[in-house]
This record gives structure tokens, C-alpha cells and sequence, in this order.
């Protein structure tokens, strides 16, 4: 049987893990510092900080969606629960990062593992839907909540990244810190997904009863996978509240797990370097089609609009599970050796 | 054309006029507004009257020595967008001074960035208590509303009312105006029955209006803008809400009258700019703009007209050679500047302005002045 | 403890209420039958207000008028977006990516970035702040009855909705057409096996769907005095927890919802504030959820 029949993306050429993984350390650590240096300008600085923190977003959410298969619409909620930590902490406490940001991905967590408690039981749509209602209420109360979160005036003034003393004191710097947390993220997040946890939540997302009958505690999996997404969100949050220095609640509202979500699928569902792509992406073309001004929203819209037609599958989609293990299995049958079974 | 592609275009070769000009004497202005995004028509208005202003200026002769030119970029009103373009202001070495945000949230974001790198910024709209507390280098030319609040309490005192009803809108304007006029307010020996928060992007007030006729108030104090206003009065008119309805400067808005209809009758509010003020100042930029863009300028166009001539006055006080920390300084001097709004001072030590407000209510489809 | 006050907050909830249900009728039309969120039925419903406007302001026609033609705008509209954003992602017919959940959401995705380019499109052309209503249009005229207080638009729209709901029920159960697309909402293989045409029944709901969606715009916007190119995303969000409370696939049920969910925001703002009203719908949602997983008046649906 060929697989001629299933439209699927060719195989990528995949370096060696180390390989790929030390070329990334350098472009991320050397090369982008070493660039940005030379143009000049904190602008830019911003720009590739913003992105990190959207990157580490999207590769979060990528796990939760993209993975274990259950689509969240309440993603900024988390993010925004990470920056308010951090934020009140910081401002009110004067703790140093090292407290806010294990504190904000903490407290993100907590809440995200308490509300997947009792919604684990529900079936996509639904669970869907309570993420939406999961995420507004968290802005509500954001914004509502004068007397703790300061409501809408928000929160301001939130120390830079202070560790033990030392502070960034220059762009270059704050960008690195952020760059090794967003490296950081994305190892954890990576070794979570190539493993047999990772593996196990892809057997929940292509069919759960499955995945149910061969042993495997879904509900366990599905409440551990969302509290680590959610986690991670909330690491975001505190690196964008120490390096905004400005929070307020409408910077965590529905479009924003919509844009949040839109990285993950322009990207590829399910696929980790697809997340990191569609939030560099997402992230650095509205910046760069600046100067096509009132058009801008427009031009993203039309952008996400056709990768998703031409690309239904993302820019570097997950093959689906089936797929693979047809042509695992057409292989068997015809005696040659295939291709290993493995994820990207 | 409402597109304005020209315009962007225009910005584009005005920035790279502008950064490559750095040499033969152009003082580049950076105005950060929101050009696209819900608060979109605002930021036209800014940009109309700064327009204006700046061919008023070069027209009376310019500055000797130096092209001023202005760079403007679309924040969305996004606190997170504004913190891009602040950035990128920064960075460009021609520019000296920045006019804007159009929120407070936007202008604050932005000037955390500002306040670090040291570049003077004006907004003709940010009202939050805390903006100018952020650095030496925030200027703001609005009435805050701790001017606002007690003028209004003043006046519903002289008019008999001693339980009032407040209705705010849930963001930082909303909450200091709300706070402002209920302080003082209650300092009067008033009663305040409720203040009313609402979510921004509601429309209907019903519920709260039912809530409110229960304490039945003698008159209510709107803290919102011209949509929700329009709403607001027109539900009101629906329940039969006898309570009579006072309200901010947000509210002097041609547009509410049309969308209201004859609902917006009997709303009385406090403003500090008229088109219909006699004084030469304000009849010539009301000719100007309605000559221009057809319409009678607003409030905002008022505030940014003004702002735009506080920022050039600054500028031709610190001399053809600008930097931003001379701009600063001369900014912070701004003394009895005859405003379109009102002369206009910055206080030498907080850097508040001081303006003047008048009283004025709507009655047969106008706005008009009153007691 | 009913005093009148409180009673007339319980018709402020309703009236909120129907304004959703009117939404939720043609929102859960299309997801019952395709199996997708359609993103951008809040932009029909805005289109559809616009058109009604722009045949207001320009020929000012009776207000019966001005439905009937909204409903054609909106069927044309419906039919449009399904050629855009739906029907390319028909075109993969095997197994694995009719099951891959990566395909349900790349239509999810692309109603989404229809819905955003709609919206900025119509922004950049009518700008974002409210149009002017004609006086004379506005279905703003207060009714009282007894000591409560409504208006002559909570009837029509009272109307609208009732007449729309025993259009669908005749149209789904009566006539041919309604047979294909129930056939194709229970299985779109099988009804392909049997020989209905699928792409034209989908096309149908999308019409018919569109249709209310865009009758809905009209007339919410003469309500409520309210036209922007904003004004369907917030209410589609309302219309879209509805029908998940309601249970995905029953239209009454998302029409009981709603009103509940109305009534749920107006007794918010009398006992707490406005600002909470959106925390304790959605409070509800989760609550339903957790106690009735399959929605409250759902029928058994196969395995999403």
C-alpha cells in the first residue's frame, strides 16, 4: 500500500540532536545579540525579548493543544495570572526575580491544575468552551478586583530582573536573561514532548477510549499536561512584567489567547519548532509591516488566512499518528526496513 | 478618503526623511496615536489637529534655522504597541520630543521607556493620577479630574442635589473621575447612593439604571464617553429614570447628540472647550478644521491642537539647536499658554496643568453654555 | 421579596437574553450540521446590521422591508464565507485527515482570520465608532405594562425569534431540503453514501444560518441604537457559550440558555456590580459543564 494515497509533508532532513540543539544555543546566545549590537537601537532588542516570551507562550500552549489534542482558549488568563504574581510580588514585597518568576509559573499552575480538576471529564468542544469562560473570568476579576490588583490602573513602576544583586543594565543583557529562560523553557518542554508522557498524550488526542482501553490514565495525563502549559504561561507572564516594567488587565483578554492560539496553528499543531516559528512569526510581522500602517491587522488576518489554506497542516506539521503508522506498517508488509517511528 | 495609505506613506518618507535629515537641521516630533483599533477615530482627530497646527505654525513664519516634521505611528491604543514605538523613538536620534498616547495604559507603558532613556513626552489625553508621578519627563496638557471632579460637585450642590448616583467606566479614567467627584462630593455634606462600574464595550446600562432608581438619586454623574453616554441616555429615557444626569468633558462630543437624539436633552456637563467661544484662538482653529475636514472640531481635536502648540512653543523657547533634555526644561516653563482649551500652565514643581472649565448642558439638540 | 425593582431587572435580563438567543439560533444551526465553530457568524450578523443601515439611510423603506433584504444580504454573505473559509478544507477525503484534529481546527482557525479581516476591512471603511440610527428607526419606543418597562424592540425581537424558531423547525422537519442537512448534521459520509448532495446541503445551512445571523444584526442594531464594525464579537462569544450550555446540537436548548444567561448577567449587576456579570455567566457555563457534561439538553453526540 503506498502512501501516495495520504497527503502528508515530505520527511525534513533532521540533524543530529546535539547538532541542532548546540546551532540553536549559538544563533540564540551569539548571533542575535551579536547582529542586534551591530544595528543598534534597543528597538530591536524589544522586539526579539517580545518574541521570547511568545515563543515560550506558543510552545506552551503548543503542548496542551498541539499534543494532548485539548484545544484552550483561556491561555492568556495564565499569562496574565504569571505577570500579576510577579508584578505584586515585586512591587509589594521587592522580590528579587529568582522568588517571582518560580512564583509566578507556581501560582499559574496551581490555578491551571485546579480548574482542569473539574473540567477533565469534558469532550473537546466543551472543554473548549470552559477554557473561554476559565480565561474571561480571570480577566474580569483582573480588572475588577480593585482593591488587590489595582483594576484597571494597573500595575506599574515593577522593578527590572534583579538577581542576587546584579541588574541588566543594558538591552543586550536583559535580552539574554530572557533568552536563557525561554531556552530553558523549551529544553523542559521538548524532552516533556519526546518522551513517553508526550507520546502518551498524542495516543489521548487521536482517540482518548483508545488511549483509555490500553491503560493509560487520561484524566492524570490531561490534568498534568495542562498544568504544565499553564505553568510555563505564567513563567511568561513574570518575564514580561519585568521587562515591560507596566501591566494592566486588557493585555490578557480573549484576543490575546486568539493570537496566542493563531501562532500554534500557523506553525503546526503538535509540533514544537511549528509553535516557536509561528510565535517568531505572529510576533515580528506586525513590527515589520509597520509601515503599511492602517492595513496592518488586515495583512495579518490575510497572512494567517492563507498559510491556513495552503498549509492546512502548519508550516511544520505533526504528521498524524495514522499516517505514520500506515506507512510503518506498509513497510512491514513489503519486508523493507522504514523510517523509525519517531516525532520531530 | 478615510484610508489613509497617503498618510501612511506619508509617515513612511517623513520618518526616512527624518532620520536621514538628522543632519541638515530637521527637528523630528514623534506622535504616537492610535490610527487603527477601536479607539481609531480619536486618533484621527489628534492627528487632524496636529496637522493643522503645525501649517499654522509654518505658515506664521516657522523656526528660523530648523523643518520641523512629524513622525506618527499607529499604538492601537495597545499598551504593548505603544511600548514598541516608544522604543523606536528612542532610537532615532532626530527626534526630541513625542506627543501622546491616547489612553492613559498606552501613554504609561510607554513612558517607562521614556522615563530611562530620557526623552520629553506630552500627552493631550492621558488623565491618570499617577502619569507625571512616573518621571520628570511626562507632561500632560488635561484638566486631571481632580480639577473636574469637584467643579462638578460644586455645581450639583448649588443645584439642589444632595443624593447622587455615579456611573463609571471600569478603567483608570473612569475610576479617578469617580473617586474625584465623589470625595468631593461627600465634602459638600452629600450622599452618595452607588458608583456604578462598567466593563469597557458595554452598551447595555439597563440593569444598572433599574439598580440605580431603586436609591432613587436626585441626579446622576456619568463618568464615560460620548458612545456610552448615547446609550446611557437613551436607556434612561426608555426606563423613565427621573434622576437627572450630569456629566464629564468626555461627554462634549457632537456625535453623542446624533446618536442620543432628543434623549440627550437636559444633560448638563462640564467642559473646557466651546467652538462657539468667541475668542479669536478658537474661532480660527474651528475655521481652520472645518475648512479642512468638514466637520466642527471636538474636544479632543481641541486637546491635541493645543498640545502640539505647547510642544512647538517649547521648541522655538529652546532654541534652533534641540535636545531633548532642552526641550524638556522648556516644556516644564509652559506658562499661560492661550490654549484653544484654556490658557494652560504646567505647575513649576508637580507639572500638572491649570486650566479653567466651563459649565453646559444640552437643550434642543445643542450644547450651550450655562449657569 | 419581588418587588418591582427587582422584577424589572429580571425583563432587563431577558431582553439581554433574547438578544443572544436571536444569535445563538443560526450559530447552533451551522455547528450542529458541519461540526465546526463558524468564527465569523458575529461578522455576518454586523453585515448584516450594515446593509440594513445603508438601505435605511439611502431609501428609507417600511422596516418589513428592510428584513426581507437583510435576509437576502445575509443568505449571499453565509454562502460566500462557506466558499472561502470552509469548502477548500473539504477537499482532503481520506480517513486519516477527516480524523485528524488538526483539519477541525484549520476550519476553526480560518472562519477566525475571515472574521478578522472582515472586521478591519469594514473598519477601515465605516471607521469604529457608532453610525447614526435615524430616529425614526430606532425600535427604542418604551412600552409600559403595568409598572415594568419595555420597549416596542423586545417584541419584535420576541417575535423575530419565535417566528425564526418554527421557520427552522418547518424547514428541518417538513421539507426536503431540511431532510439533506439533517442527514449530513448525522453523518456526512453516510449521506454522500445515499446520495445527497453534501456540498449543497452545507451550502444551505450556511444560508439559512447566515440568513438569522444577519436578520439578528438588523434588528439588535435598531435595538439598541448600537452599529459598529465591532459589534458581533462579544455577543457571538455569548451566543457560542449558549449553545455549548444548551447542548451543541439543540436549538432550543441555546435559545433557553441565553435567556438564561441574560437574566444571570441583569441579577449580577442588582446583587454585585456590572463588572462581575461576564464572571458569573461564565461561572454557570463551568458549573453546567461539570454536572452535565453533554450540555443541558443535548443528546447523546458521538465522540467529538
Amino acid at each position: 500500500m503506498s502512501a501516495a494515497s495520504v497527503p502528508e509533508r515530505g520527511d525534513h532532513p533532521t540533524l543530529p540532536p546535539a547538532f541542532a540543539k548546540a546551532l540553536l544555543a549559538l544563533i540564540l546566545f551569539v548571533a542575535v545579540p551579536a547582529t542586534l549590537s551591530g544595528i543598534g537601537g534597543g528597538y530591536l532588542y524589544q522586539i526579539a525579548t517580545t518574541a521570547l516570551i511568545f515563543v515560550i507562550l506558543a510552545a506552551s500552549l503548543n503542548l496542551v493543544t498541539g499534543t494532548a489534542g485539548l484545544l484552550s482558549l483561556g491561555h492568556a488568563g495564565f499569562y496574565g495570572i504569571g505577570a500579576y504574581v510577579a508584578a505584586l510580588l515585586s512591587t509589594r514585597l521587592g522580590a528579587s526575580f529568582l522568588v517571582t518568576l518560580p512564583a509566578a509559573g507556581a501560582v499559574a499552575g496551581a490555578i491551571g491544575t485546579l480548574v482542569a480538576l473539574p473540567t477533565m471529564r469534558l469532550v473537546s468542544i466543551y472543554f473548549a468552551v470552559a477554557t473561554l469562560g476559565i480565561g474571561e473570568m480571570i480577566y474580569v476579576t483582573l480588572l475588577n478586583w480593585t482593591d488587590f490588583t489595582r483594576g484597571p490602573m494597573g500595575i506599574r513602576s515593577i522593578p527590572d530582573i534583579e538577581m542576587l544583586g546584579w541588574e541588566p543594565h543594558s538591552p543586550m543583557q536583559q535580552y539574554l536573561v530572557v533568552a536563557s529562560v525561554a531556552a530553558v523553557s523549551l529544553w523542559v518542554l521538548s524532552r516533556l514532548t519526546h518522551s513517553y508522557f508526550g507520546n502518551a498524550l498524542r495516543a489521548v488526542r487521536e482517540d482518548d477510549q483508545c488511549a483509555s482501553a490500553m491503560g493509560l490514565n487520561v484524566v492524570h495525563l490531561k490534568i498534568v499536561a495542562f498544568g504544565a502549559s499553564c505553568c510555563f504561561a505564567g513563567i511568561a507572564g513574570a518575564l514580561l512584567a519585568h521587562t515591560a516594567n507596566f501591566i494592566s488587565p486588557d493585555q490578557f483578554q480573549f484576543g490575546e489567547s486568539i493570537n496566542i492560539l493563531a501562532m500554534v496553528v500557523v506553525g503546526g499543531l503538535g509540533s514544537l519548532p511549528g509553535a516557536v516559528i509561528g510565535a517568531l512569526l505572529l510576533v515580528i510581522l506586525p513590527e515589520a509591516l509597520r509601515s503599511v500602517g492602517d492595513f496592518r491587522m488586515i495583512a495579518i488576518g490575510s497572512i494567517m488566512f492563507f498559510s491556513i489554506l495552503l498549509l492546512p497542516k502548519g508550516l511544520l506539521g505533526e504528521a498524524s499518528a495514522l499516517s505514520l503508522l500506515r506507512r510503518q506498517f506498509g513497510e512491514a508488509w513489503s519486508g523493507r526496513p522504514g523510517p523509525p517511528v519517531g516525532w520531530r | 478618503m478615510r484610508i489613509s495609505l497617503l498618510g501612511a506613506l506619508m509617515g513612511a518618507a517623513m520618518a526616512w526623511a527624518g532620520s536621514a535629515a538628522a543632519q541638515t537641521g530637521t527637528i523630528v516630533i514623534g506622535y504616537e496615536l492610535p490610527l487603527s483599533g477601536d479607539s481609531s477615530h480619536y486618533g484621527e482627530v489628534f492627528r487632524n489637529a496636529a496637522d493643522i497646527k503645525l501649517q499654522e505654525f509654518k505658515d506664521a513664519g516657522g523656526m528660523p534655522g530648523a523643518n520641523i516634521v512629524l513622525r506618527y505611528e499607529d499604538s492601537k491604543n495597545d499598551p504593548k504597541e505603544a511600548r514598541n514605538i516608544a522604543q523606536l523613538f528612542v532610537d532615532d536620534k532626530s527626534i526630541v520630543g513625542v506627543l501622546g498616547d491616547f489612553s492613559s495604559t498606552a501613554s504609561m507603558a510607554a513612558a517607562e521607556i521614556y522615563a530611562k532613556a530620557g526623552m520629553p513626552q506630552l500627552s493631550q489625553t492621558a488623565s491618570h493620577p499617577d502619569f507625571v508621578k512616573i518621571s520628570k519627563w511626562q507632561f500632560r496638557n488635561i484638566t486631571t479630574q481632580s480639577y473636574e471632579g469637584p467643579f462638578n460637585a460644586g455645581w450639583m450642590h448649588e443645584m439642589g442635589v444632595s443624593k447622587a448616583a455615579v456611573v463609571a467606566i471600569q478603567n483608570d479614567w473612569g475610576l479617578s473621575c469617580a473617586s474625584n467627584f465623589a470625595d468631593a462630593f461627600k465634602a459638600k455634606g452629600g450622599t452618595v447612593t452607588s458608583i456604578e462600574y462598567f466593563n469597557p464595550g458595554t452598551r447595555d446600562f439597563r440593569s444598572i439604571l433599574t439598580k440605580i432608581a431603586r436609591a432613587a438619586p436626585q441626579a446622576m454623574y456619568l463618568c464615560m464617553f460620548y458612545e456610552e453616554g448615547a446609550s446611557f441616555l437613551q436607556q434612561r429615557q426608555e426606563l423613565g429614570v427621573a434622576a437627572q444626569v450630569y456629566g464629564a468633558s468626555s461627554l462634549f462630543e457632537d456625535q453623542l447628540i446624533k446618536l442620543a437624539g432628543p434623549a440627550a436633552n437636559g444633560l448638563f456637563l462640564s467642559s473646557n472647550f466651546m467652538p462657539a467661544n468667541p475668542d479669536p484662538n478658537v474661532q480660527k482653529f474651528v475655521g481652520e478644521y472645518k475648512a479642512k475636514y468638514g466637520v466642527v472640531p471636538n474636544q479632543f481635536a481641541a486637546q491635541a491642537y493645543d498640545a502640539m502648540g505647547i510642544m512647538l512653543v517649547a521648541l522655538q523657547k529652546a532654541g534652533p539647536k534641540v535636545t531633548r533634555d532642552s526641550l524638556r526644561d522648556a516644556l516644564a516653563q509652559t506658562k499661560d499658554y492661550p490654549g484653544v482649551t484654556g490658557a494652560t500652565t504646567f505647575d513649576p514643581v508637580t507639572r500638572e496643568p491649570q486650566k479653567s472649565v466651563v459649565r453646559m448642558t444640552i437643550s434642543n439638540g445643542e450644547y450651550m453654555v450655562t449657569q | 421579596m419581588l418587588d418591582v425593582y427587582l422584577a424589572q431587572q429580571i425583563v432587563n435580563g431577558l431582553s439581554i437574553g433574547l438578544v443572544y438567543a436571536l444569535m445563538a439560533i443560526g450559530f447552533t444551526l451551522i455547528f450542529g450540521v458541519l461540526n465546526v465553530v463558524n468564527f465569523a457568524h458575529g461578522e455576518v450578523y454586523m453585515i448584516g446590521a450594515f446593509a440594513g443601515l445603508m438601505l435605511i439611510t439611502a431609501a428609507a423603506p417600511p422596516l418589513l422591508a428592510v428584513v426581507v433584504i437583510v435576509l437576502t444580504v445575509g443568505a449571499a454573505t453565509g454562502v460566500g464565507l462557506e466558499r472561502l473559509a470552509f469548502k477548500p478544507f473539504r477537499r482532503f477525503r481520506d480517513e486519516a485527515s477527516l480524523r485528524s484534529r488538526a483539519m477541525r481546527e484549520a476550519t476553526l482557525l480560518s472562519s477566525l482570520a475571515v472574521s478578522i479581516v472582515t472586521r478591519e476591512a469594514m473598519r477601515q471603511i465605516f471607521g469604529s465608532s457608532m453610525q447614526t440610527i435615524p430616529q425614526g428607526y430606532l425600535l427604542q419606543h418604551p412600552i409600559r405594562i403595568g409598572v415594568l418597562s419595555i420597549t416596542d424592540g423586545d417584541l419584535i425581537i420576541f417575535a423575530s425569534s419565535v417566528v425564526m424558531l418554527v421557520a427552522l423547525q418547518f424547514l428541518l422537519f417538513r421539507t426536503r431540503t431540511g431532510l439533506s442537512i439533517r442527514a449530513v448534521a448525522n453523518s456526512p459520509l453516510g449521506a454522500q453514501f445515499v446520495g445527497i448532495d453534501t456540498d449543497r446541503a452545507i451550502m444551505a445551512t450556511f444560508a439559512i444560518g447566515s440568513m438569522l445571523g444577519a436578520t439578528a444584526g438588523i434588528l439588535v442594531g435598531l435595538y439598541t441604537g448600537t452599529i459598529t464594525p465591532q459589534m458581533g464579537f462579544a455577543p457571538g462569544i455569548k451566543a457560542f457559550v449558549a449553545m455549548v450550555m444548551g447542548g451543541l446540537s439543540s436549538i432550543p436548548g441555546a435559545v433557553i440558555c441565553a435567556l438564561f444567561l441574560g437574566v444571570a448577567e441583569s441579577i449580577t449587576t442588582e446583587f454585585l456590580a456590572s463588572g462581575w456579570q461576564d464572571l458569573v455567566a461564565y461561572a454557570f457555563l463551568i458549573a453546567t459543564l461539570v454536572f452535565f457534561p453533554q450540555g443541558l439538553f443535548g443528546v447523546g453526540r458521538e465522540r467529538a
